[in-house]
């Protein structure tokens, strides 16, 4: 029992970050309407950038949160500006082959100037641990579930109660109607563009101390986002926090009963069914 | 009257194709000749991803796994009952069939993102299967396939053979997409890729349509895999069934000319020398030669997402209308 208790709270643990490397994924969906296969390489430039300002200044990826969270939106920015802007009116497959491309350069870029090498950032809190009557809590990964959920949260707030929020809001519900009420369409794609990026960006910095950077590691959680949006209803914010939670559960329990090779296929074989069943989401109604 | 007939026919398109068969012979070296085989098996496996997703526009991120399928069939019937790969290409593309029969039925209906979304999970998930059965497969170690030049192991000295081989295979997934192009069939697929919902309504049965050409794409990209697995002789799951490989099926295609018979070759005719003689001269910066490629398909999806087919066949008419007046003068 209290083991079958640590696996399911370290599932909801790692949820937390699934959750916001997705919430992004599900926005840029929603609003833009664009694909983004090169999601998990933004996670992955987030890891690079902790890792050197740590290893170049010193200052832990918590210390260098606000200048790798302004480095993540300023790439954002300039990738919405330079592709992403000219392909919004294309077919729904060149722009999805598109963002594929840009993570292959991605990639290969970070793969060219870093290495395959794993880098890890060792600060003293990676080891450290929290207790809770007989449960052990690792405190990086209670911080990246923290501020990971805050985060995710202060996104859905941002939605519901700004009028920027509104905006994106009613975008995705339908984006002539949007342009014909006044919505600056094309500032509001690029701003969705922007958060979504910082956002995963923030995944990736709060993954660092725990997790090591590699040119590939962005590429596995890209696929695991996709499956959480989808999970959630793609376009659905509160959907994907609720799909990152579980499907940190479900790869908990799979790794522990099954063993760790079988954690993929489990949640890829969920993803499936989802598709098959249920194509608008767990929660979307059809 | 000529000039007619000629672009009619893609006469000019099919000269290149059968044409392409003596380069190999004309290459100095091992090297040189090697890149000829991979460009043409890529041209023939760009050409059998091209069948379905080419002309319904509809993305498969995932055939690697039909590749994968063709690749382990043959050599595990090799290795293990020293079944001839030429009856193990055969086996392979009936459980590509089956398999496409399956993942086709569940999942060819889906609308497109999710549709796009679900390929990439099936071939990861039987990529997991591949690492994690290690009692069949050997898992993440790979088959290692040994050397012993028959004809009967579809294994032989030298590079000239398997370029014939991979050159024929080419030929006839050429002929069956240009053949698909003028059938109901092909009209059907085109259609559904332009609209789904007039098409239908037009009468067009999409399921069966989209299934029949599903599962004609996975058998053949399934040959290419057992071809492949005979050529490079050794295998391994990460390889062989990567988003990677997926990729370039599509990169190739969109390149020529998406949705056209003759495109994936030309865009295999052009992308796989230059990405090989670039990995051969770039190849001491891992991560350059990938790089590049992205920026190309980047390039291309922004200011030429048609490909550089109609651009061709443009540059053929030019030439030849000029050849024609100055026979005039003369």
């Amino acid at each position: 029992m209290e083991q079958i208790l640590q696996v399911l709270i370290s599932g909801i643990f790692s949820g937390g970050i699934y959750a916001l490397a997705s919430v992004g994924l599900a926005l840029i969906f929603g609003v833009v309407g664009l694909v983004n296969f090169a999601h998990g390489e933004y996670l992955m430039l987030a890891m690079y950038i902790a890792y050197w300002i740590f290893n170049i200044s010193g200052l832990d990826p918590y210390q260098s949160l606000l200048i790798n969270l302004v480095a993540m939106a300023v790439i954002g920015y300039i990738t919405f500006k330079v592709i992403m802007e000219r392909v919004l009116d294309s077919d729904h497959s060149i722009q999805m082959l598109l963002t594929l491309a840009l993570s292959m350069v991605l990639q290969n870029f970070a793969l060219m100037c870093w290495k395959a090498d794993y880098r890890n950032i060792r600060i003293d809190l990676t080891n450290d641990t929290m207790h809770l009557g007989f449960l052990t809590f690792n405190t990086p990964r209670v911080l990246a579930f923290l501020i990971a959920i805050s985060a995710s949260i202060l996104l859905y707030l941002f939605l519901q109660k700004t009028f920027t929020g509104a905006a994106m809001r009613a975008i995705s519900q339908n984006g002539k109607a949007a342009q014909l009420m006044g919505i600056n369409i094309k500032r509001t794609y690029c701003l969705a563009f922007v958060i979504g990026t910082t956002l995963v960006g923030l995944a990736g910095l709060l993954l660092s101390p725990i997790y090591p950077a590699y040119p590939t590691v962005g590429a596995s959680f890209s696929t695991l986002a996709f499956i959480v949006v989808v999970l959630g209803g793609l376009s659905s914010v509160p959907g994907a926090i609720v799909g990152g939670l579980l499907i940190g559960v479900i790869e908990s329990f799979a790794g522990y009963f099954a063993g760790a090779a079988y954690q993929q296929a489990a949640y890829f074989l969920l993803f499936i069914l989802v598709l098959i069943f249920k194509p608008n989401g767990l929660f979307g109604r059809s | 009257m000529i000039r007619k007939l000629l672009f009619k026919q893609n006469l000019v398109l099919w000269v290149i194709a059968v044409g392409s068969i003596i380069v190999p012979f004309f290459l100095p070296n091992k090297y040189f000749q090697d890149i000829a085989v991979m460009t043409f098996l890529w041209a023939g496996l760009a050409t059998s991803w091209n069948l379905y997703s080419g002309y319904c526009k509809r993305l498969s991120i995932g055939h690697a796994a039909y590749l994968g399928i063709g690749a382990y069939t043959s050599s595990l019937l090799y290795l293990n009952f020293g079944i001839s790969p030429w009856i193990g290409m055969l086996a392979g593309g009936a459980l590509s069939a089956v398999a496409a029969l399956i993942i086709g039925g569940t999942t060819l209906r889906l609308k497109g993102t999710f549709f796009v979304l679900s390929t990439i999970a099936f071939a990861e998930i039987l990529k997991v299967i591949t690492i994690t059965s290690k009692e069949i497969t050997a898992g993440a170690l790979g088959l290692m396939i040994p050397f012993k030049p028959a004809f009967a192991n579809m294994i032989w000295h030298g590079k000239i053979p398997y370029a014939i081989l991979t050159w024929i295979y080419m030929i006839i997934v050429l002929m069956i997409s240009v053949k698909l192009e003028k059938s109901r069939l092909g009209y059907s697929l085109i259609a559904l890729g332009e609209n789904q919902q007039a098409a239908e309504n037009l009468g067009v049965n999409s399921t069966k349509s989209m299934l029949i050409a599903f599962i004609m794409s996975a058998v053949l990209t399934s040959f290419g895999g057992t071809l492949f697995a005979q050529y490079v002789m050794f295998i391994e799951p990460t390889s062989v069934m990567s988003l990677t490989n997926s990729v370039n099926f599509i990169l190739l295609a969109i390149a020529g000319g998406l949705g056209t018979a003759f495109g994936p070759m030309i865009g295999s005719f052009i992308l796989t020398p230059v990405s090989n003689l670039l990995r051969g001269y770039i190849g001491g910066i891992s991560g350059l030669h990938g790089f590049i490629l992205g920026m190309v398909l980047i390039v291309i999806l922004l200011f030429k997402p048609d490909g550089i087919l109609p651009q061709l066949k443009q540059l053929f008419r030019n030439l030849f209308t000029k050849r024609e007046k100055s026979g005039k003068g003369v």
